[in-house]
């Protein structure tokens, strides 16, 4: 049987001026015109917003979730590279000690 | 200034128009091609119903009319003004969408020529709804320009809707019998309606009925036996209810 759905448009919508465009869903249209239409009444009609933005689903490129691990899990310790990493509250606490001393 | 009954009777025509096709439009609720579609335009329904709120409230704050509740739901098919064009049943998408699309034609037009009349009332009404219907114009437009020549069988929907509703689509131009003032500048209102719709309708490849006679009759009270049915569904629940109701 033929898939007689139309294409997917991914949803991308701000809420005010200046602000990014945060991903909020999809939706089925002919064309990107219709789209932005449909789009409208989905996402648009409660929250604040002054711009959307619609993308056809297949002109998104994204990564495996099988490669999650391999791209995005640390092998090794590598916390030294965030700022949590740093024992930098232990530090504060002895420079104000040593201030009331 | 016009005169009250004049008045009256023109604003119970607009609430009614906008009342009764949102009913009609909310029949699609659940039913309506794709999902993304059925939110949209019951929507659109909604808002029709929220724009006969304003209307209706006009009539009762500044007409002494009955509230809004009473004149929706405990008047009878003989009370009612809207055109004929709004009552005929929903039909088939093709349908819907060329009433849909005429209709807001229709309202875009009245609408730039009441936000210039010197009853305050009808103007602040007019700058509310008229936002809205922009929108519902872009919405209908798009359905229009996409289905008239589509496929073979969407254009033939299409032509088959232009065909039946194109004489009732007229009456929306029908005068009021209390009222000379505005009913005057129906014939040019209908030039200016024509003269948008037109190419429009022929972008979309579809073709204009010749030498059609409007129909007459919502205007000045006389309906179907549609409207009926319609009332007795919308009337149903709000006419079994006792007046101490709460809900």
């Amino acid at each position: 049987m033929t898939d007689t759905q139309w294409q997917t448009f991914e949803v991308f919508h701000q809420g005010k001026r200046g602000e990014p465009h945060i991903h909020v869903g999809a939706v089925h249209a002919t064309d990107p015109e219709m789209a932005l239409l449909l789009a409208r009444d989905q996402f648009a009609r409660r929250l604040d917003c002054v711009n959307l933005w619609v993308v056809p689903s297949d002109q998104i490129f994204a990564t495996n979730y099988e490669d999650a691990e391999a791209l995005f899990e640390p092998a090794t310790d590598k916390s030294y590279r965030e700022a949590s990493g740093f024992p930098l509250r232990d530090a504060i606490k002895k420079a104000e000690n040593w201030k009331e001393e | 200034m016009m005169d009250t009954n004049a008045l009256i009777a023109l604003l119970t025509s607009f609430a009614d128009d906008e009342l009764i096709l949102g009913h009609r439009n909310s029949e699609w609720t659940g039913h309506a091609p794709i999902i993304e579609e059925d939110i949209a335009f019951s929507n659109i329904a909604q808002d029709e119903m929220g724009h006969a709120l304003l209307w209706y409230t006009v009539l009762n704050e500044q007409l002494g009319q009955p509230l809004p509740d009473r004149m929706a739901f405990f008047r009878s098919a003989d009370q009612f003004r809207n055109a004929q064009f709004v009552e005929l049943p929903k039909g088939d998408w093709a349908i819907t969408i060329v009433r849909q699309y005429l209709f807001d034609a229709y309202e875009q037009v009245r609408n730039a020529e009441l936000i210039h009349n010197d009853f305050q009332p009808m103007v602040e009404v007019v700058s509310k709804i008229k936002r809205e219907e922009v929108y519902h114009l872009m919405h209908s437009k798009g359905w229009l320009l996409r289905l008239g020549d589509a496929t073979i069988e969407s254009h033939v929907r299409m032509q088959t809707a232009l065909d039946q509703l194109w004489p009732h689509a007229l009456g929306l131009f029908e005068p009021i019998q209390e009222d000379t003032e505005y009913s005057n500048k129906l014939r040019d209102l209908r030039q200016t309606w024509l003269d948008t719709v037109s190419p429009i309708l022929q972008q979309a490849t579809l073709i204009i009925p010749p030498n059609v006679e409007p129909v007459f009759g919502g205007r000045n009270r006389q309906h179907t036996l549609h409207l009926i049915d319609l009332l007795k569904d919308m009337q149903k629940v709000a006419r079994m209810e006792s007046p101490e109701t709460v809900w």
